[in-house]
């Protein structure tokens, strides 16, 4: 995920922007971190460069299922 | 998670979400695998991951958009079915696609192009609902050039996976993918110009949702240029209660005039259908293009 993308990104329960927590990156490219959401207190995680914003009840519904594929 | 299926709702939108993700999770596996790419996918266990219930007895055993006689214009390979492969020859210019490697051709899974229909110019952004193994996120990067951007939502870890294998195959450095819903999307208001989609609005289980997100991260004048699949007719009870109809495109295709009018009453202006070839009988693709007022 590049980082200059962040400012159309948002939360997509609050729609309201999202702090960028960076954990690995390569250059411009973030590859792992979170996006968090201030207003839901919720961490969008960012895994191999891809931020998953599905919103939180559907990543709980993901877990349950264990549908982890492509991880 | 299943809920028992009723007359007026023949299935539970939870399932159907887990139907077509099965099934397009499904397709980009079998891509990557044809491509040789080791991509540590999983293919999934449908007895685990997801029971993909065709609840109609007369269609089982037979995939809505490719049964044995094939599906598309004209009875033709094409399709948005992802068990069948020919839908960049049947749908996109030839030389729009001739360089791209067969990892993005081969997922191309849709009924149209609709970023030929979009009009793109250097410079946009685009959004491009369910974006899939990327094919129409890659033509849309070319035509916004370096100082444009393309972003991908999908719901299909596999289908991502693949996807961010083939950004890093073209080099596709404008082109970013999210997993997201596109009935609630993690996009700023108003910060799109063009939406774009291809046979994916029909899989969705909340189409109003689905509109009004695109209304609502359109720019003001911003263009909703999509393919999808719309329905002339009535659904048969048959179509309307299979899931591989579902899957398939066909079962959660609007009538025509109910997409326009979904259309004009998420604020969309400017609304044109126009159909293109028949799928089978009262369903065809269709290119479907509106303008957010501004």
């Amino acid at each position: 995920m590049h980082r200059d993308l962040m400012e159309i990104l948002v939360c997509p329960v609050t729609k309201e922007l999202l702090e960028l927590v960076v954990e690995e990156e390569a250059g411009d490219e973030v590859l792992r971190g979170h996006l968090y959401s201030k207003a839901i207190d919720f961490r969008y995680p960012i895994e191999d460069g891809i931020p998953n914003l599905l919103p939180p009840e559907m990543q709980a519904a993901d877990a349950a299922e264990g549908s982890d594929a492509g991880a | 998670m299943s809920q028992a299926p009723s007359e007026s709702q023949p299935h539970d939108p939870a399932v159907i979400r887990e139907a077509v993700r099965e099934r397009y999770a499904r397709a980009a596996v079998r891509v990557e695998e044809a491509s040789g790419g080791a991509s540590g996918l999983r293919l999934p266990d449908p007895a685990r991951d997801l029971p993909l219930v065709d609840l109609t007895p007369a269609a089982a055993g037979e995939d809505a958009c490719c049964g044995p006689s094939g599906c598309g214009p004209a009875g033709g390979d094409a399709g948005c079915a992802p068990d069948q492969i020919g839908a960049v020859a049947a749908f996109y210019r030839q030389a729009d696609t001739a360089d791209l490697p067969a990892s993005i051709t081969d997922a191309a899974l849709g009924c149209g192009d609709p970023t030929a229909l979009a009009e793109l110019e250097r410079g946009e952004t685009v959004l491009d609902l369910g974006s899939g193994g990327g094919i129409d996120c890659f033509l849309a990067a070319k035509l916004v050039g370096p100082e444009g951007r393309v972003i991908g939502v999908d719901m299909t870890d596999e289908m991502l996976a693949l996807a961010a294998r083939n950004r890093e195959r073209v080099g596709a450095a404008n082109v970013e993918f999210r997993k997201g819903q596109i009935e609630a999307l993690p996009v700023e208001d108003a910060s799109v110009d063009v939406v774009i989609s291809n046979c994916v609005i029909n899989l969705s289980t909340d189409k109003e949702a689905v509109l009004r997100e695109a209304w609502r991260v359109l720019k003001p004048g911003g263009r909703f240029r999509v393919s999808d699949l719309v329905l002339t007719r009535a659904l048969s009870r048959e179509e309307a209660r299979s899931m591989a109809e579902w899957t398939g495109c066909v079962a959660g295709a609007l009538h025509r005039d109910a997409f326009a009018g979904a259309l004009a009453a998420a604020g969309f202006a400017d609304v044109r259908l126009r159909l293109g070839a028949a799928w089978r009988d009262g369903v065809h693709s269709a290119q479907i293009s509106a303008r957010k007022p501004g």
